[in-house]
């Protein structure tokens, strides 16, 4: 009875804490409201014109036709919104998960949509196995273009220092004027910090970019399967004297959820492993530094994951400090399968720990209900 | 008038709760203390799901939607049996932010629009939970043990 009159519920992404159906029945009305009013709005308006035509009220601009789009995108809004949550209303997360899952599998319009493999939610590794490498099998590409990076900060570079030229003309013109802009030019002092900023780091990524040298990674095989031994070698092209290089094989959980209207990933690492170290030596444009270490994956390591909101990323991450340059950090991806250690449960229940254990060897009966 | 609520019982054939991957899932459910003419319609599935810090996703392996008319005599109640071979992934897992359960879920759907949901969790694979682990070459320069980041984005 008490959830009858509870005003304020907590949602949780995608879940709420109160009635489904109470919420359904909200959305139902918001959107069959919003629907109407649109509906009815639009066909007065039309019909009033229709009867009384005024042509200059179709001339492009404000007016007629921005009338016309705002009552549109209302039926528009209410109408599929009003079919999404009858869609919904009774019908379970499953039985939607399930419509999903067999609308992907149909998916006409990508014929090159991978086919239902034996891993469900194991990423796909094609794309990490078409490099054929020089001393191992696979060349691994990195896990982030930098140049994406690049141009982003470029385009922000000069957008923001475009405006700042301008404001700043403005400032001094009204200085010299006699008419000074005070507001304009106190304003000014924080915008030319950023603008200072946004170029150190443009001109850093650019130095990072065009003069450390590219770092390769080739592997012996891929994917990886835990407790199999693996080859890495690593590349490290440029002209530079290297403080510290190091190779790390991590895995690390991803998570995504909503924050108010953000979007928010976090990541942790759950497992770190240094493959090697090398401190204070020279890299020449001729003689590239190379190094190769010998892994094993762990046996019971959880394999790669990934669904919507959530994953498990392995990758090896190449850490490196630089005499006079900024360190650097570069990831390329692995994708993990299940090991026969981790698949098969063994015999012996001692190798759960407490907390995975079945608590108890009663029959696994559940009853709910009278 | 005391209105009972629908009995729902929902069973995994034999004693054990883990299973490997490709192993035989058989389950057994039955509904009582409900008129047959109530039911609407009975859902059994085999899913998977995350919990944790983000969103949960799900994952349905196996799905059997029945209604009346599925049914001898249109009676949904009785004693009903599926099995299926449980997939290679994803692998139940108990990690830092993010974890994997699996359950069989029964879903019972009454005329007048009420839902009754019952579970039954078990455990695909042998993944131990998640901790920190660290290399035996670590040394102080590796990541601290809770490193986190965030990376905020505007929709």
């Amino acid at each position: 009875m008490a959830r009858l009159f509870r005003l304020l519920e907590k949602k949780r992404g995608a879940r709420r804490t109160g009635s489904n159906l109470v919420g359904s029945l909200g959305e139902a009305l918001f959107c069959g409201g919003l629907f109407l009013l649109g509906a009815l709005s639009l066909s007065s308006v039309v019909a009033a014109n229709l009867r009384h035509p005024e042509p200059e009220a179709y001339s492009l601009g404000f007016g007629f036709w921005l009338t016309i789009l705002v009552l549109s995108s209302f039926v528009i809004t209410g109408a599929s919104g009003l079919m999404w949550t009858v869609f919904r209303i009774g019908t379970s997360a499953e039985r939607r998960t399930v419509m999903a899952q067999q609308a992907a599998r149909l998916d006409l319009l990508n014929p090159a949509a991978p086919q239902p493999r034996d891993y469900p939610n194991v990423p796909s590794h094609e794309g990490l196995i078409n490099s054929p490498g020089t001393e191992l099998a696979y060349r691994l590409p990195p896990a982030q273009s930098p140049g994406w990076r690049l141009l982003a900060t470029t385009v922000f570079a000069l957008v923001w220092n475009g405006v700042g030229c301008v404001l700043m003309v403005w400032a001094i013109k009204s200085h010299l004027l006699g008419r000074p802009e005070w507001f304009l030019t106190v304003f000014l002092a924080p915008y030319l910090c950023v603008s200072a900023w946004s170029i150190h780091y443009l001109l850093r990524l650019i130095w990072v970019h065009t003069g450390m040298g590219p770092t390769t990674l080739e592997i012996s095989d891929h994917p990886l399967l835990p407790g199999h031994e693996y080859q890495v070698t690593l590349l490290q092209h440029g002209h530079i004297t290297v403080r510290s290089l190091q190779l790390w094989l991590l895995c690390e959980e991803e998570a995504t959820y909503h924050q108010g209207t953000d979007i928010r990933t976090e990541l942790r690492v759950v497992y770190q492993q240094r493959l090697f170290q090398q401190t204070d030596f020279e890299i020449e444009p001729s003689q590239p530094f190379q190094q190769t270490a010998t892994f094993t994956m762990p046996a019971t390591a959880m394999h790669s994951f990934q669904s919507a909101h959530n994953a498990v990323h392995w990758k090896l991450l190449v850490k490196g400090t630089v005499a006079g340059w900024p360190d650097f950090e570069r990831a390329f991806a692995l994708v993990v399968y299940p090991g026969q250690a981790t698949s098969q449960i063994s015999p012996l229940p001692s190798a759960l720990t407490d907390s995975r254990r079945p608590r108890s060897e009663a029959p696994t009966r559940a009853e709910v209900g009278a | 008038m005391i209105q009972m609520e629908p009995l729902l019982s929902l069973c995994l054939a034999g004693s054990k709760r883990q299973f490997s991957a490709g192993d035989e899932l058989v389950c057994e459910y039955q509904i009582d203390a409900v008129d047959p003419n109530e039911i609407q319609a009975v859902e059994a599935s085999v899913l998977w799901y995350t919990e944790g810090k983000g969103e949960e996703d799900l994952g349905v392996h196996f799905f059997e939607r029945r209604l009346p008319s599925d049914a001898e005599d249109g009676d949904l109640r009785p004693m009903r049996r599926f099995r299926t071979k449980l997939p290679n992934s994803p692998l139940s897992y108990n990690g830092a932010i993010l974890s994997i359960h699996w359950s069989v879920r029964l879903r019972l759907f009454l005329r007048r629009g009420k839902e009754f949901v019952l579970e039954q969790p078990f455990i695909l694979g042998a993944v131990p939970p998640a901790r920190l682990e660290v290399g035996e070459e670590e040394s102080a320069n590796g990541k601290p043990a809770d490193e986190t980041s965030d990376k905020g984005q505007s929709e």
